[in-house]
């Protein structure tokens, strides 16, 4: 029995152990940023704010920062109208179709970097220029749209639609049927998807790299070109800031609809 | 009524935006890298349209190129092999929990996906650097006066693509584990088995369906990785996503880009392919 209890303890060590190794990346970029020194040694070397104050006057950073956030507000909106709307369409009128919905998730299934690539490539062949904001923007229509488009679909899969006949029969319009029933009804997959489309495009790296150019350089761009070549713990408060906007993200999407939603809508 | 509501006039019109951008800039692309892939390399032109096996050629005469390739598939089997590894406990762990403790643990899982891989990649840097915290510790402790070389080598860039893959072999074994119904292994415990008895013939078994979907997914996702080998390796860890940017921006060759590209996703396949068999002769081999 002894043995039996000392087996679990060690086993619930090793999942400690392991949660640790997960969060301790993360933390320790929100270490870096307070530290005093260039480098987080042992003993520390005491709190500063230097970084932060580095981060805000540097334009190179604080320009590509409100880019990456403008870029990111402008894919969400566009995936989340046009992700949104394929669901609908497979859900309710193509549910056999594989290769259709195999198709609309494809960009998930390759790696980004390739993308990437091919993109460049198209783009300079059909003469949109290696590297344009509209250019850059459809990578990451392209990469977000499933996202999408697989939260939605997944919570329509469970949707009663006699519940929009029902409204239907009592005389509303398919314009208010789908306002004031379907939408409430799957606004938790939507919202999910926008999130999930979000963060995907602000913190997207290798779509952005071979896309983006000079005057559309994303914030992951910005801090891996300062990364590269040294180590600057500049980029440890960028990635705080970084962290602490994916967190009210997340946050408020837990006000408004539950993280469930979140984790159900993505797992499909 | 009803018959309307669900009759053949489609409203194909919801589907077209989303249907033509992955046509149009998805599809199209990757069909043009392949065609572009048998260019030859241009002078003035990225390409010119001169037909030419000589990319293919070239690329599988360099040994080099064989060489990062090999480096390449390798990380990525070990990628595989470190998260199966890690991954199943905290899976079996994920899945036995309680509703209450699962949402935290959940949380704790996906956090990790939802911050940028160029940030997790400068969080392993402030550890694992020469002057890094597990190295200024190591030296303050007397452990190794010189320092553990731990980053801009193969370990490092294997740390970090063990770290970003993780969770994904996770939620792909626990909905696996989370079929099994406990009772099996309770069952089999009162029958006599032991724990590890219970686990290898009964729990294991099971559970296979999700090694197999989670060890293919990371697979993909590892062999392609770009951003990890390059801050962790620092340059010195060279595979062949790296090698295809390189050869596409720096050098401007972009057909032979397109080859190396093309090699990797075929290596790739051979890898998944041969994959598949040994997984079916396992799965074979269980049923009675």
């Amino acid at each position: 029995m002894r043995h039996r209890r000392l087996a679990r303890a060690a086993f619930l060590a090793l999942i400690a152990l392991l949660y640790v190794f997960l969060i301790a990346p993360i933390v320790i970029v929100v270490v870096a940023s307070l530290n005093a020194g260039r480098f987080l040694v042992f003993p520390p070397e005491g709190l500063s704010l230097q970084w932060y104050v580095k981060f805000m006057n540097s334009g190179p950073f604080v320009r590509s920062f409100f880019f990456s956030l403008r870029l990111a507000a402008l894919t969400t909106v566009i995936t989340t109208v046009i992700g949104t709307a394929a669901a609908l369409y497979v859900v309710r009128h193509a549910r056999r179709n594989n290769a259709l919905r195999m198709l609309l998730v494809a960009p998930l299934q390759l790696p980004g970097i390739m993308t990437s690539l091919a993109l460049l490539i198209f783009y300079y062949a059909i003469g949109l220029g290696g590297t344009s904001y509209l250019g850059l923007l459809i990578g990451h229509v392209v990469v977000c749209m499933p996202y999408v488009f697989l939260t939605v679909a997944a919570v329509l899969y469970n949707f009663d639609r006699s519940l929009e006949e029902a409204a239907r029969s009592l005389g509303a319009g398919s314009v208010t049927a789908f306002r004031r029933i379907t939408l409430p009804i799957i606004k938790g997959g939507v919202i999910a998807g926008a999130v999930f489309s979000f963060i995907t495009s602000f913190d997207q790296f290798p779509i952005s790299l071979l896309l983006s150019g000079v005057g559309t350089t994303t914030l992951p761009i910005q801090v891996f070109d300062y990364l590269r070549f040294s180590f600057d713990p500049t980029a440890a408060a960028v990635g705080t800031v970084n962290i602490l906007i994916t967190l009210g993200v997340v946050i408020m999407t837990e006000r408004l609809v539950g993280l469930e939603s979140l984790y159900v809508g993505g797992r499909q | 009524m009803l018959m309307r509501a669900r009759g053949s006039r489609r409203p194909w019109f919801l589907v077209v935006p989303a249907l033509a951008l992955v046509v149009v800039f998805f599809v199209l692309p990757y069909a043009n890298l392949l065609v572009m892939s048998f260019f030859m390399p241009g002078k003035a032109e990225p390409y010119d349209a001169i037909p030419t096996l000589g990319n293919y050629t070239s690329a599988l005469g360099d040994s080099f190129q064989w060489w990062i390739l090999w480096r390449t598939l390798k990380l990525g089997f070990l990628t595989t092999l470190f998260t199966l590894v890690l991954g199943y406990p905290l899976a079996y762990n994920l899945a036995r929990a309680g509703s209450k403790v699962k949402g935290m643990l959940l949380v704790l899982l996906l956090s990790p996906l939802l911050v940028g891989v160029v940030i997790r990649s400068f969080g392993w840097m402030v550890l694992l650097a020469d002057n890094g915290l597990i190295n200024s510790l190591v030296k303050h402790w007397g452990l190794a006066p010189h320092g553990l070389k731990l980053m801009y080598n193969e370990f490092g860039v294997l740390v970090g693509t063990v770290h970003i893959y993780l969770p994904f072999m996770v939620l792909s074994l626990s909905g696996a584990l989370q079929n099994i119904p406990p009772d099996l292994e309770l069952a089999s415990r009162s029958l006599g088995a032991s724990f590890i008895q219970a686990f290898w013939r009964i729990v294991f078994p099971l559970s296979l369906p999700g090694v197999f979907a989670g060890c293919l997914l990371v697979f993909v996702l590892a062999v392609s990785s770009y951003v990890i080998p390059v801050l962790l390796g620092g340059f010195q860890v060279i595979t062949t996503p790296l090698l295809v940017v390189q050869t596409a921006v720096d050098v401007h060759n972009w057909p032979g880009a397109a080859a190396q590209a093309v090699i990797l996703f075929a290596a790739s396949l051979a890898c998944i392919g041969l994959y598949f068999k040994l997984m079916n002769r396992a799965m074979r081999g269980l049923s009675p």
